[in-house]
């Protein structure tokens, strides 16, 4: 599907727009603690900061090292090109649901594989953990997608959206046992609280944060965006497939950005009145979440048949 | 005072009000101190001297505040030792170890403050399937200071971990040799910032013990209520910082707000944050107005008020009881063989509080806070703090009811050559020994609550989940500079 020039165009400014997203979090987060807190746009600064940077890298590193922060930021991007706006997309890499899954996963996968080649304790144990995570995080989110899917009858992300305008899909079990997962993988994706706790540096409780921890300059600058490139990703998802939103392309738009706005206080809310969890309670909170799709699964199958 | 019949041999050297100095032979030293345990004394310290080039060894043991204090001549290349009588010992023997080079018979002695390189001489050997190690520190992400924890790890369970602090040792004790009784308090005091007045404390009533002084009731008032200060604000702290452990801001923020306001009353009254220099030997400097004592009684209550209801917020929150509970656990048993004090030990039933028998301090009727349910973990060391704030509120009440004014020491008791304090600071139980000879200090030897209770929090993660570590390490909330003495 040929997208127009509207879409695109919102599209790309996504890429530019998704470091506004944990800006705001952590904006919302310090005013619901209390303290004041940086503009939003600290992200930016942050960004602008590392960019002009060297990359160093640690000894013996190889291409694996090195390729991840492009890899990883390349898939994201992608993902984010995939994302339709207004009812449509670009088209240039398809816009199926899998592809998404598929990036999402490579881009884990990278810095996974990167955080093995300089073989530092923590960045391993990060890994490590984010790995175990994946797990459980991976069916969770393909399970979620494909209870919207079937309501939509197809995978294709156009589709998808269009559906959660429809009655009739978005008042069955299936779509809010998937809303319900959906939020878990906004979690999991976003390494917030209670899951991962983006602003802790203490070395053995790391779990995202652990494989960045050797990367500097540029690089660091790239997996940095591709984090906040995430919270955008997931969270524009959760607004276009659970939210009813106008289909045309002003008003969606503008929906879509208050509903963004509205899901990152929502996280920061959480955030703020969650401990972080124990690390092995992780996997049983993300399997509750698959056993939800499993039930709406059901009740599809069950409200199918008849 | 008297524990019954002593073992021949032991050979009273000097005794005055609270204290009993005995020296034993060399061969008789482990009789002697089993005789003191089963007479229900504690261990508080051990630490080595050489007047006049002969290297003595002495260890205090303590009951119902008065001091028991044996001392011998050993051989310095075998020295006896008490690690499997006392464990609580343990580090007192290495440090002694290190630092007059004396060796002690029957063990292998790891070095507690040389680091060296090969790892194999200060860790201990883990060996199985899939165990690996996991090294943190000296340096960290955070600002702290230098320590490092070395753990042996299956997958993220911890098998046993190896501590190894005292990396900036400061020679504060050697510092302090020589110098007039009177000087040498700075150099005691500044052990630790969070401890400043409890060390002071603790260095000024072994000086005065030693001078054969008592302070006087107003004396004694203007020190309780620093230390009350001190606490008060420590607490306040220490349960922020476990709130902190678990990402769980709201708690950390408000109990930071506290700890904030406390330190600020801190300041009105004695003119420093952490309290410093408001403690001297022999007498009392600082002066209180009625004005001043009574808008910090105003203020204290407005801050007891505010941190009774962030507690509960805390206590009945869901995800902060599911960290804080049955994590980081350690026995009673384990706790008095590892010599742990303090809220730590108190948590695991532990009734023991300095503050219960002092009496060159002011604590009528004081009563020995005791948790509900004494687990020995992180839920239960938090708590304990929470149960402790109270008492130093109302303590602190009617300590400040009055103007506090300069006062002075009494000559009370016959003097000595070895003064010895126990001081209860917000970690525990802070031992001080002072040697003097006229008004210079020979020796001084400061045992503070954290050097007693770190060898506790490494057992305390044993068994824990890596990820848990920082919490149970932030539940005890233990001084690093207190080790680099």
């Amino acid at each position: 599907m040929r997208g127009d020039a509207t879409a695109v165009a919102f599209q790309f400014a996504g890429l530019a727009l998704a470091p506004l997203v944990p800006g705001m979090i952590q904006m919302v987060k310090a005013r619901l603690q209390g303290r004041r807190g940086a503009s939003p746009l600290q992200p930016y600064r942050d960004l602008r900061r590392l960019w002009r940077k060297r990359v160093v890298a640690p000894h013996d590193t190889t291409f694996v090292y090195r390729m991840a922060p492009s890899l990883s930021a390349a898939a994201l991007a992608c993902a984010l090109l995939i994302v339709p706006f207004a009812g449509s997309t670009n088209g240039w890499f398809g816009s199926d649901m899998l592809v998404l899954v598929g990036l999402l996963a490579l881009a884990r996968f990278a810095t996974a594989a990167a955080a093995w080649d300089p073989g530092g304790g923590f960045s391993l144990m990060g890994a490590g953990r984010d790995l175990m995570f994946s797990v459980f995080a991976e069916p969770l989110l393909l399970l979620a997608f494909v209870l919207v899917a079937l309501g939509a009858g197809s995978t294709d992300l156009v589709q998808m959206v269009a559906a959660a305008g429809h009655a009739h899909v978005a008042s069955t079990p299936a779509h809010w046992c998937a809303a319900l997962a959906f939020g878990l993988v906004v979690l999991v994706e976003t390494g917030r609280q209670p899951i991962d706790n983006p602003d802790t540096h203490l070395e053995l409780t790391m779990v995202h944060e652990g494989p960045l921890l050797e990367y500097a300059g540029r690089d660091l600058a790239m997996l940095q965006w591709t984090a906040a490139a995430r919270h955008w990703l997931v969270l524009v998802l959760a607004a276009s497939l659970f939210v009813p939103l106008p289909l045309t392309a002003p008003a969606n738009v503008l929906a879509l950005a208050a509903v963004v706005t509205a899901f990152c206080v929502a996280v920061a809310f959480v955030e703020t009145s969650l401990a972080k969890m124990r690390i092995l309670r992780v996997p049983v909170l993300l399997g509750i979440g698959i056993a939800v799709c499993v039930i709406g699964l059901a009740s599809w199958i069950g409200g199918g048949a008849t | 005072m008297t524990a019954g019949n002593w073992p021949a041999d032991s050979r009273l050297q000097a005794r005055t009000d609270g204290a009993e100095i005995r020296g034993v032979p060399p061969d008789r030293w482990r009789d002697t101190v089993s005789f003191l345990l089963q007479h229900g004394y504690t261990f508080c310290g051990l630490h080595v001297t050489s007047p006049a080039g002969v290297v003595e060894l002495r260890a205090a043991f303590i009951r119902d505040g008065a001091f028991h204090m044996i001392t011998c001549q050993p051989d310095p290349q075998q020295a006896p030792t008490l690690i499997d009588l006392v464990p609580a010992a343990a580090w007192d023997e290495r440090e002694a170890a290190d630092l007059s080079g004396l060796v002690f018979s029957d063990h292998r002695t790891r070095p507690l403050i040389t680091h060296p390189e090969q790892l194999e001489r200060w860790t201990t050997s883990v060996r199985g399937h899939d165990t690996h190690q996991v090294a943190v520190g000296p340096i960290h992400a955070g600002i702290i200071e230098s320590g490092h924890f070395r753990f042996h790890v299956v997958g993220e369970r911890i098998l046993h971990l190896d501590l190894r602090l005292f990396y900036k040792q400061r020679g504060l004790e050697r510092a302090a040799v020589g110098k007039p009784l009177e000087q040498a308090l700075a150099v005691a005091q500044r052990a630790c910032a969070a401890c400043a007045v409890t060390n002071s404390v603790a260095y000024a009533h072994a000086c005065e013990q030693a001078l054969g002084l008592i302070p006087s009731s107003e004396l004694s008032r203007t020190r309780t209520a620093l230390l009350e200060l001190e606490r008060l604000y420590n607490h306040l702290n220490d349960i922020g910082a476990a709130c902190a452990g678990i990402g769980f801001s709201p708690g950390n923020m408000i109990f930071a707000t506290l700890k904030e306001r406390a330190q600020r009353v801190n300041r009105m009254l004695t003119g420093h944050r952490f309290l410093f220099d408001t403690v001297q030997v022999t007498r009392s400097d600082l002066e209180i107005s009625e004005h001043s004592a009574l808008a910090a009684r105003r203020e204290l209550r407005d801050i007891r008020d505010a941190a009774e209801r962030a507690w509960h917020e805390v206590l009945f929150h869901g995800s902060v009881q599911n960290r804080f509970d049955g994590v980081g656990a350690i026995t009673a048993a384990d706790a008095t063989a590892l010599g742990a004090v303090g809220p730590a030990a108190r948590a695991c039933g532990l009734a023991h509080d300095t503050r219960s028998a002092t009496p060159r301090l002011t604590y009528p009727d004081f009563q020995v806070a005791a948790p509900a349910d004494p687990s020995g973990d992180v839920r239960a060391r938090v708590e304990m703090r929470a149960l402790e704030l109270p008492t130093t509120f109302e303590l602190l009440d009617s300590l400040l009811a009055r103007a506090i004014r300069p006062a002075e020491c009494t000559p009370g008791h016959e003097p000595i050559a070895t003064g010895m304090a126990a001081v209860e600071s917000p970690r525990g139980r802070t031992f001080c020994t002072v040697e003097r000879d006229g008004t210079t200090v020979t020796r001084l030897r400061l045992r503070t609550s954290s050097y007693a209770n770190w060898p506790a929090v490494a057992l305390a993660a044993t068994d824990n989940l890596l990820p848990e570590f920082p919490l149970i390490n932030k539940s005890f909330e233990l001084c690093y500079a207190c080790c680099d003495r």
